[in-house]
């Protein structure tokens, strides 16, 4: 994760680079973020983060995160994506019964009476979750009491501006720039 | 003088170290046994004390020097939320306790963010309750500078652990700690380690400077004698909470409900004098079942004397 810092204090700047990296690492999205570009201006106070996924957030399916084979009456899961993992059982508890789901291994999964395409075609994460769960942690990285945000998303670029009371016209345009700089459209 | 120390070690003769202790006319400030193991926080006079740490070598403990013992300090966070908590908040507080202060965490209800940021007058009266406070802020020079009014109404020694060198502050706070800063890890790398050390050692120091001030005008009774006196009292006595009686620098704190035991605190016999005419004892504003005693100086308990006689 690349990550540029602007800001008019430097012991701030070297201190959210830290902190950024930090809690993106702890909440596990870190591997999801390209490059992320922190604007921080506390004088005002006005604080805009940007981060450019490695791709855009779509639903993920089992296949998408487990390879799958038929193995009888039923399917056999090899989960190769750990972070998926409790969500592809409770899915199959939930379709199969508890009885019908043995799990062997952590990682590895039989599902008797189960259908291949029905198997594969659950959905286990969706774009909307993915997406919320990082603007939640740059949410978390920011200060805490600036709470007047306004968020641009498009494509893979999503950008949170935050400021402490009224969100005027300049702090917005600051912030549709800088998303756009990071490959956001202009349209937002 | 009264000076404190540590024992750490076993259980092994553990009587004949309390013996002794009492023997010298010391305290025990608190006593922790887990399992086999024991650790000893006592007051001792200083001329003793060469006898009470050969008696601890003896029967194979450790004797460590616990500087802050006899203390509570409050660390205060702007907010209970994870922005400010537990990082390095609890890193702060687990270094004083570990040079033996009784520490207490806070965070402030309205404290986040610049301009909105606020303190109120029962957080100021709370925190105005131990022997120092220990304020800790942010990573942005404007933003302390800004929170700098939050602290003018703090009336004990205040020490400020913030992230870069904040400008004019010198008049709101008694000591200055930079480079710390919001952190989201425990401060366990050797540089921020060297920083908790500095930390404790300005406590230390800021602390000693509020010990020598009492002793100019010492206290009519050491604090240690009247815990010592209140430990027999039964509600004391019978307390389950950690700490029943907290030891200040000028006092004590009973963690006692104060409408039920005012009466009876204050006709406690010290020195042939009733409690409640050598201390001012008053009602915790933390919660309504703490009480706090601030033991009054011998001056003061002389002018009291001398407008009583006066009055007679």
């Amino acid at each position: 994760m690349d990550i540029t810092v602007r800001g008019t204090d430097p012991f701030g700047n070297e201190g959210y680079k830290t902190l950024f990296s930090d809690i993106m690492n702890d909440l596990g999205e870190a591997l999801a973020v390209e490059k992320a570009e922190l604007v921080l201006k506390p004088e005002i106070p006005l604080f805009i983060f940007s981060v450019k996924l490695r791709s855009e957030p779509i639903n993920k399916t089992i296949a998408d995160v487990a390879s799958i084979r038929e193995e009888g009456s039923g399917v056999h899961i090899t989960i190769t994506d750990e972070r998926h993992a409790p969500e592809i059982l409770n899915q199959m508890w939930t379709k199969y019964g508890r009885n019908s789901v043995d799990q062997q291994t952590r990682f590895d999964m039989n599902v008797s009476n189960a259908n291949f395409k029905e198997v594969s075609e659950t959905i286990v994460a969706s774009g909307e979750e993915t997406l919320k769960e990082v603007i939640g942690s740059v949410w978390r990285s920011m200060p805490e009491g600036i709470r007047v945000r306004h968020v641009f998303i498009s494509g893979t670029v999503v950008t949170v501006l935050a400021t402490e009371e009224i969100m005027l016209p300049e702090y917005m345009k600051e912030g549709a720039d800088v998303h756009i700089a990071m490959g956001g459209s202009a349209d937002v | 003088m009264f000076e404190v120390i540590m024992y750490d070690g076993g259980v092994y003769r553990s009587a004949e170290l309390f013996e002794l202790i009492e023997d010298v006319g010391g305290a025990v400030l608190q006593r922790i046994r887990s399992s086999q193991m024991l650790t000893v926080t006592m007051s001792i006079p200083s001329k003793d004390k060469d006898v009470v740490v050969a008696l601890c070598k003896e029967i194979g403990g450790e004797v460590k020097e616990v500087s802050l013992a006899g203390t509570e300090i409050a660390v205060v966070g702007m907010t209970l939320g994870r922005h400010h908590m537990p990082h390095p908040i609890c890193d702060i507080a687990e270094a004083l306790r570990r040079k033996g202060a009784l520490t207490i965490v806070m965070g402030l209800a309205r404290g986040r963010g610049k301009s909105t940021s606020q303190i109120s007058a029962s957080e100021v009266g709370i925190i105005n309750e131990y022997d120092a406070a220990i304020f800790s802020l942010g990573n942005f020079k404007s933003c302390i500078e800004d929170k700098k009014e939050m602290m003018k109404d703090i009336k004990i020694p205040l020490i400020l652990v913030c992230g870069p060198k904040p400008d004019g502050i010198e008049d709101y706070c008694e000591a200055l700690v930079t480079g710390v800063g919001r952190k989201s890890e425990r401060m366990r790398s050797s540089d921020e380690r060297k920083k908790l050390d500095e930390i404790v050692s300005i406590a230390e120091e800021v602390l000693y400077e509020k010990r020598m001030s009492v002793s100019e005008d010492p206290l009519f009774v050491y604090p240690s004698e009247v815990k010592q006196v209140l430990e027999n009292y039964p509600p004391l006595d019978m307390c389950l909470r950690p700490s029943p009686i907290v030891l200040h620098m000028d006092g004590l704190r009973a963690k006692i409900p104060y409408d039920e035991n005012i009466k009876a605190i204050s006709d406690i016999m010290i020195y042939d004098r009733r409690l409640g005419d050598i201390a001012v004892i008053t009602e915790s504003k933390l919660d309504r079942s703490s009480i706090l005693m601030r033991i009054k100086t011998r001056s003061e308990v002389e002018y009291d004397d001398a407008r009583a006689s006066k009055q007679a």
